[in-house]
């Protein structure tokens, strides 16, 4: 509760909008004991009083009541409807969309379309048309604004439900015997209460509303009673004489809604565990940079990484992703870098260009050298021309890596254009050129389809072409091939292979797999907790590895046509990068480790190309 | 496409048809009768029954239904008898009046709300974000007929900038600078609630779509911040915005009727209201028929729009 | 940024745009034209068809397109000639003959004869009548003791009535007697209402649905010709819409301004017309069940009520203290020794006291609006204060105001104990008649929903309406207010003054008691 609590009042205007609906709530309860004057007291000598005047706080209405206890009075009122008529249309509505949603089929269309009918009308004119049915009266006007909004309850609860619907567990409960009144309320409600509860309170405002042109039109409260619309109604008549008047309950109703939508908000966000994580954020074009210590000389390398801190910063927490890591590559050289998820080789890779998602990624040192330039430093303008063009990237899930919404022949068009100026005719001629080379049959055709009528091959290849695109000196390569079945997978690395030969670019390759790495990379890099354990020839490094860790890594790749070798997982999970050990963060898993893996920082130490981070190697380096 | 329109298209005729019965039914169920309605202080039972028998109304009920269904189906929507001509006249012309104030307002709320939040998303937790949510928060928070009260009493009455209400100038004007000119007010107050719901909509939008991995990818290749956001980012988060601006026009549409009320608009939201109110049942029905007939098509053309958009939607 | 550049920029010419709008746009507020009236309205009008309206909203537009046989005398109403030049009387009262005036044409070029006169009536009265179908004519009855129209000769015409009936000549004068065109209503048909053809000062021009209808001088007037080229009469439902317009320039006259805005227009740019018209604003007290059976609590809910501070104060003096049932505008009929019932709250509670009614529990039906009920929720809740303030317990129902007819006409027995209601009519005989009599509670087809009986009062309306002599008449009428007033089956409330405001540039104009507004005379500079 604390920790709701906590990330409401994190969000300032969720905060202030509490604390106002808190005094309104306040002032409201203590309406009945506050010494206010009789709201349905009249003094017709006494009509329009400004603020101030004669003792009224508030000033006087158009029949010399106070404004102030009418106005509390009112309050009151109107949230008792507003909650009354927000929480009715929610009961009414959520069992329709529970009930639609849960039986489907026949059921579910009738009442369905039954929805549409009503959601057809314009709703004031329903609850118009039902309040003269019922006669005027708050109540009345009540069951109109309910009734109106029944029909977006069921809408929104069925659509949740119908999902539901489908799930497991509900499957489970069905074979298990249980009838659907209890399936319902045992496994489904319970599952969309929270729905119900935040879409109810949201609502709330709009219901307030929603009344109050009701009552402003004259069909809501009966006199002298008065709810807050029909306070701005009944002084509407004097708008022009005496605007104080109209002004009164129509701030009050501003401040009510307003501070229920803001907390509305609030609460909203609170309850989504992704504001948590701080991934509520959207990410901005470049990570942010902020850099402490001093920028490593340039080197001669075509790319090179030097001593690179990539940060997560996530309220006071701070995750050191990459934590001082050193990579390099010529023109034509496959780098792997290799670890396992949460290694920081992912961070490190996107760090190059600056695409680590920021807010929450910060880079906090080190430098990332293009042909000697430093992109850590480099304007948006100098990284945008860069990007795509010299340094291009392959992502992991080609699904989600593609624009859903535009044809891959678009994309790869764009890919060109951002960068080069190319008559249009052209650029689709290159599209499909470079489809056929990566290997895209019927590549004329296909250059007009969307991703999601391609398969997961298909489209990593359509992946591999974008990144082609510009002929760029280096691809980044991150996990390119693990959403993909082995046949696939083999067959994109050996395009990978031979587009490295063909062009002469350098790759550097992200994988969690030794096997891959074999098959494609010169040398290799092995990550651990944000920094580089291993590095060395690829060869070399399979055949002796020298930290426990990698060594360990290579145990796990089932060799061919070497029978079944024991796959001895690594016992243990990875260290969590924000509360790192000193010394080795392997240690804790490390059946090798003693006291004094833990005490110091460990170097990176070994005759090159060859170097391993550990006190007690497999392999002397 | 075309198929799939004309699928559409069939399965609204039986919420159509649901329609004409519901609001048969609750024309029906109001009570007091045009009769009354008419006669007013002279409604003596005599002069009603004779005036019911005039106008129709002493048939029975499932009578009357058909007659005004069959009629309806010829394009006959009867007479009004509390403006004395052709309903389809009055609704033809008080709808084409709604038309340009809520369609104003709608583009108006699409365009801006859309606008905002794309901004807001985009500058996150920046200074024009948070001028944007407060002016957004404000919009949303007020209710439109207060807000256009108060207009009226700012511009119109002490500025003396705008005319305080009418669709045109009563003496001149009637050409298109006088009709903006006596729109700008109205669909403002009217745009208000729908541009802070469709920013606030779009924004958080914008917000899940510029954290896909798509976006990352458009970043790698060096699109041009400007065209990520623009371009493959709101055109990803119009899939989400478009049925809730679909959702929005509905409430523009009723919304209207506070409006058209402070500002005098000619429009069939006052017109029905006040229909309701003279109990003149063909009005009332025949508008509301042909109101909610616009709405369905319209919802037609949302889907087919939100399906040009996404190809991912099976038509 | 680009990015952020670009936005700023953007935003930078919105803010410029919202700035220079106003100084780009044409000039927002035009004066007015001279010569053209533009009159503000309560609301669009149902139709240009006299016969065919029931509401004073039309009535105000159609008297300056049509004339009557006969019409109110300015400033009063009392008849004199219009179309007929004049008339006579059979000594039984039954048979009137008009001679009609020579030489007046409709504004479509046909002359007014007495085959004219009759098809006007026979459209209205006789269903068999070809153009009966152009109606429904809600107020035909005004004219249902007329047993047939003949014509005597081109120029006179003779209705001879069922029984003698004093109101027939006033009822011709009322806008529902207004004559049309044969000819347009045979071109027309239904659409006539659309098309209006009468022999006015004024012919009508066009009619724009909820923007304005025009109507302009009609050059072949018989009579002095119309001072305005034209007027527009534009519909503002809203009162607060028509005030903020009026006050911004946007029209030059409007009726019915509400009370309290009266103030603003106390200046020199304005002018400010009031008129006591023929009409009473009073509580129908249910004298059959409840409380108000026993006529103390009756007379003591008169006492207990402030009306001159609901006049004075809710109305801001646009009524006066109603003293019976007849509006002193009948001045002929009028009982000017009538006083109306003082405030006198002791008073009220002693009466109580007496007839053992303290602490009466009360239902009272209030209306939200409605043709005469000035402000009746705001009223309602003052009288509901007075009335507790007393020892009554009071609780009200507010119906929007077709619900309330609906309640209210069929009587309140059961339902309630007091009702709002007010009445404006043309002739003294017409809301005693209805509504007072014993032969007019509801179930015998009238409006006297209270169930008031007294056979004096039921014995004086009789012979008043068969009296064609008006000082006789206006003896029993007289006589009738005062036993009705003892009675006090109604809680007598206010007289309405109707009021307009317009320009210091309208000149010449005058309101009439008939609530009619007559343009002819009206200039503008």
């Amino acid at each position: 509760m604390t920790r709701f609590l906590k990330l409401l009042f994190r969000n300032r205007l969720a905060g202030i909008g509490a604390v106002v609906m808190g005094l309104i709530l306040a002032l409201v309860i203590l309406t009945p004991v506050l010494p206010l004057q009789d709201p349905y007291a009249t003094d017709l000598g006494a009509r329009f009083k400004g603020a101030l005047q004669d003792g009224h706080i508030l000033g006087t209405d158009h029949l010399g009541r106070d404004q102030l206890s009418r106005l509390l009075w009112g309050t009151q009122l109107s949230l008792l409807v507003g909650l009354a008529s927000a929480f009715a249309a929610a009961l009414i509505g959520s069992t329709i969309g529970v009930i639609a949603g849960y039986f489907g089929g026949r059921t579910d269309n009738l009442i369905m379309r039954a929805v549409d009918m009503v959601m057809a009308f314009p709703y004031i004119l329903l609850a118009l048309a039902i309040v003269a049915a019922l006669g005027p009266g708050l109540l009345n006007a009540l069951i109109a604004v309910a009734a109106v909004n029944v029909p977006f309850f069921a809408r929104n609860i069925r659509g949740i439900v119908v999902t539901l619907a489908g799930r497991e567990f509900v499957d489970a409960a069905r074979l298990a015997g249980m009838g659907h009144t209890r399936i319902i309320l045992t496994e489904i409600v319970p599952n969309v209460l929270p729905v119900i509860v935040i879409a109810m309170s949201t609502t709330i405002g709009w219901m307030i509303l929603e009344t109050a042109g009701l009552s402003f039109l004259g069909l809501g409260s009966q006199p002298p009673q008065a709810d807050l619309g029909s306070m701005l109604g009944e002084a509407r008549a004097a708008l022009i004489t005496h605007p104080f008047t109209s002004v009164v309950p129509g701030v009050m109703i501003f401040l009510i809604v307003m501070s229920i939508n803001l907390l509305g908000d609030g609460v909203r966000d609170a309850l989504d565990p992704r504001l948590k994580s701080g991934a509520l954020s959207r990410p901005l074009p470049v990570t942010t940079v902020g850099r402490e210590g001093p920028i490593p000389a340039a080197t001669d390398d075509l790319l090179a990484v030097q001593d690179l801190h990539t940060q997560f910063h996530a309220g006071s927490r701070i995750f050191r992703a990459v934590g001082g890591v050193d990579l390099a590559v010529r023109p034509g050289e496959c780098l792997g870098i290799i670890g396992e998820s949460g290694s920081g080789k992912s961070v490190t890779a996107l760090s190059i260009t600056r695409l680590v998602a920021s807010p929450p990624g910060v880079i906090t040192g080190g430098a990332v050298r293009f042909r000697e330039a430093d992109m850590i430093g480099a304007s948006y303008e100098e990284l945008r021309q860069i990007r795509g063009d010299k340094v291009a990237y392959i992502f992991q899930d080609p699904l989600s890596t593609l624009h859903p919404l535009y044809r891959i022949g678009d994309q790869l068009a764009e890919a060109i254009r951002v960068h080069h100026k190319v008559p249009k005719d052209e650029l689709r001629k290159r599209a499909i050129t470079l489809l056929k080379d990566v290997r895209i049959p019927n590549a004329e055709s296909r250059v007009d389809n969307y991703p999601h009528e391609m398969s997961g091959g298909m489209r990593q290849r359509v992946g591999i072409a974008m990144a082609l695109a510009n002929e760029p000196d280096v691809i980044i390569a991150d996990e390119p091939t693990t959403a993909l079945d082995v046949t696939v997978q083999a067959q994109i690395l050996a395009l990978l292979n031979d587009l490295r030969r063909e062009k002469g670019l350098a790759i550097v390759f992200i994988t969690h797999d030794f096997g891959v790495v074999a098959q494609l990379c010169d040398r290799v890099a092995v990550m651990y907790a944000g920094r580089i354990v291993e590095t060395g020839p690829t060869q070399a490094i399979l055949d002796a590895p020298a930290h426990p860790y990698a060594k360990r890594l290579i145990a796990c790749v089932p060799e061919l046509g070497h029978g079944r070798r024991e796959l001895a997982a690594i016992p243990g999970l990875p260290p969590a990068v924000d509360d790192l050990p000193p010394g080795c963060a392997f240690a804790p898993r490390c059946d090798k480790a003693s006291a004094s893996c833990c005490e110091g920082d460990v170097p990176l130490i070994g005759t090159p190309p060859r170097a391993v981070r550990c006190l007690y190697p497999e392999e002397n380096v | 496409m075309g198929s799939y329109i004309l699928k559409r298209l069939v399965s609204a005729l039986p919420v159509l048809l649901g329609i004409t019965v519901i609001v048969f039914l609750i024309m029906s169920l109001i009570p007091g009768d045009p009769a009354t309605a008419i006669l007013g202080s002279y409604a003596t039972p005599d002069n009603v029954e004779k005036l019911n028998r005039d106008l129709g109304l002493d048939k029975p009920m499932v009578t009357r239904y058909f007659i005004w269904l069959g009629n309806m189906l010829t394009g006959d929507f009867g007479r009004s008898f509390s403006l004395n001509r052709p309903v389809i006249d009055e609704v033809l012309e008080r709808f084409h009046a709604t038309l340009i104030l809520a369609g104003t307002s709608f583009v108006l709320c699409a365009v801006l709300g859309i606008l905002a939040g794309t901004v807001s998303a985009a500058r996150q937790y920046g200074a024009a974000d948070k001028a944007i949510t407060f002016v957004v928060l404000i919009g949303i928070s007020i209710p439109s007929f207060f807000l256009g009260m108060m207009m009226i009493l700012l511009f119109a009455v002490d500025l003396r900038w705008l005319p305080v209400s009418g669709m045109y100038a009563i003496y001149g004007g009637g050409d298109l600078p006088d009709l903006i000119w006596h729109l700008i007010m109205p669909a403002t107050a009217l745009a208000a609630v729908a541009t802070g719901v469709v920013a606030r909509l779009s924004r958080a939008a914008m917000l899940e779509v510029l954290r896909q991995d798509y976006i990352r990818t458009a970043r790698a290749k060096g699109v041009p911040e400007r065209r990520v956001i623009m371009g493959h980012a709101l055109r990803a988060a119009m899939v989400s915005i478009i049925p809730v601006l679909g959702l929005q026009a509905g409430f523009v549409l009723s919304g209207a009727v506070y409006i058209e009320i402070v500002f005098q608009w000619p429009g069939i939201g006052r017109m029905l209201v006040d229909a309701i109110l003279k109990r003149d049942l063909l009005l009332v029905q025949g508008g509301v028929v042909f109101v909610a007939a616009c709405y369905v098509l319209f919802n037609i053309a949302v889907d087919v729009a939100q399906s040009l958009l996404d190809p991912r939607i099976k038509t | 940024m680009p990015f952020l550049n670009w936005t700023r920029r953007g935003l930078l010419m919105a803010a410029t745009a919202a700035l220079t709008l106003p100084v780009l746009a044409p000039g927002a507020q035009a004066q007015t034209p001279p010569g053209v009236l533009i009159v503000g309205q309560i609301a669009e009008p149902k139709s240009l068809d006299p016969a065919a309206d029931t509401a004073v909203n039309d009535f105000r537009i159609l008297v300056n397109l049509y004339e009557g046989l006969t019409r109110y005398k300015s400033g009063t109403l009392e008849v004199e000639p219009a179309l007929a030049e004049s008339w006579t009387i059979s000594d039984d009262g039954t048979e009137y003959t008009f001679k009609l005036r020579p030489g007046v044409t409709f504004h479509d070029g046909t002359p007014l004869n007495a085959e004219a006169v009759k098809f006007n009536f026979d459209r209205m009265l006789d269903e068999a009548h070809p153009y009966h179908d152009t109606g429904p004519f809600p107020l035909a009855f005004f004219f249902g003791s007329v047993d047939k129209t003949e014509v005597v000769d081109d120029m006179t015409v003779k209705f001879t009535l069922s029984a003698p009936y004093a109101p027939f000549l006033s009822n011709l004068a009322y806008p529902t007697g207004l004559i049309v065109s044969p000819e347009a209503v045979k071109k027309d048909g239904k659409d006539f209402g659309r098309a209006p053809v009468g022999t006015g000062p004024f012919k009508f021009v066009e009619w724009k649905s909820n923007e304005r209808v025009v109507i302009d001088k009609y050059e072949d007037y018989w009579g002095d010709k119309a001072g305005l080229q034209a007027v527009v009469f534009r519909p503002i439902t809203d009162a607060n819409t028509r005030v903020a317009e009026m006050l911004a320039g946007g029209i030059d006259m409007m009726v019915e301004v509400p009370p309290t805005s009266i103030g603003e227009f106390r200046t020199d740019a304005y002018q400010i017309f009031e008129e006591a018209g023929p009409h009473v604003w009073f509580l129908i007290l249910n004298a059959k069940d409840g409380p108000f059976a026993d006529k103390k609590v009756r007379q003591a809910a008169n006492y207990a009520i402030n009306k001159s501070a609901i006049v004075n104060d809710v109305l801001e003096g646009t009524a006066t203290v109603a003293a019976g049932p007849t509006p002193p505008a009948f001045g002929w009929a009028y009982n000017d020794s009538l006083e109306p019932y003082p405030y006198d709250p002791e008073k009220a509670r002693a009466l109580l006291k007496e007839a053992g009614a303290e602490g009466a529990k009360l239902t009272f039906f209030v209306t939200e609006g409605g043709s005469g009920m000035l402000d009746p929720i705001p009223m309602g809740t003052a009288i509901q204060a007075d009335l507790e303030a007393v020892g009554f317990d009071v609780e009200i129902q507010t119906y929007e105001w077709n619900t309330f007819l609906g309640e209210v006409n069929p009587g309140l027995s059961g339902k309630a104990d007091m009702a709002e209601m007010a009445w404006m009519t043309n002739d003294p005989d017409t809301l005693p008649y209805l509504a007072l009599r014993t032969e007019a509670w509801p179930d015998k087809g009238g409006f006297n929903s209270g169930y008031y009986s007294n056979p004096e009062v039921d014995k004086l309306l009789d012979a008043a309406r068969t009296e064609t002599d008006q000082a006789k008449r206006a003896k029993l009428y007289q006589q009738m207010q005062t036993i009705v007033q003892d009675d006090a089956p109604w809680v007598f409330v206010a007289n309405w003054k109707q009021n307009a405001v317009a320009t210091d540039r309208v000149e010449n104009f005058e309101l009439q008691p008939s609530f009619l507004l007559e343009l002819k005379d009206v200039t503008k500079n």
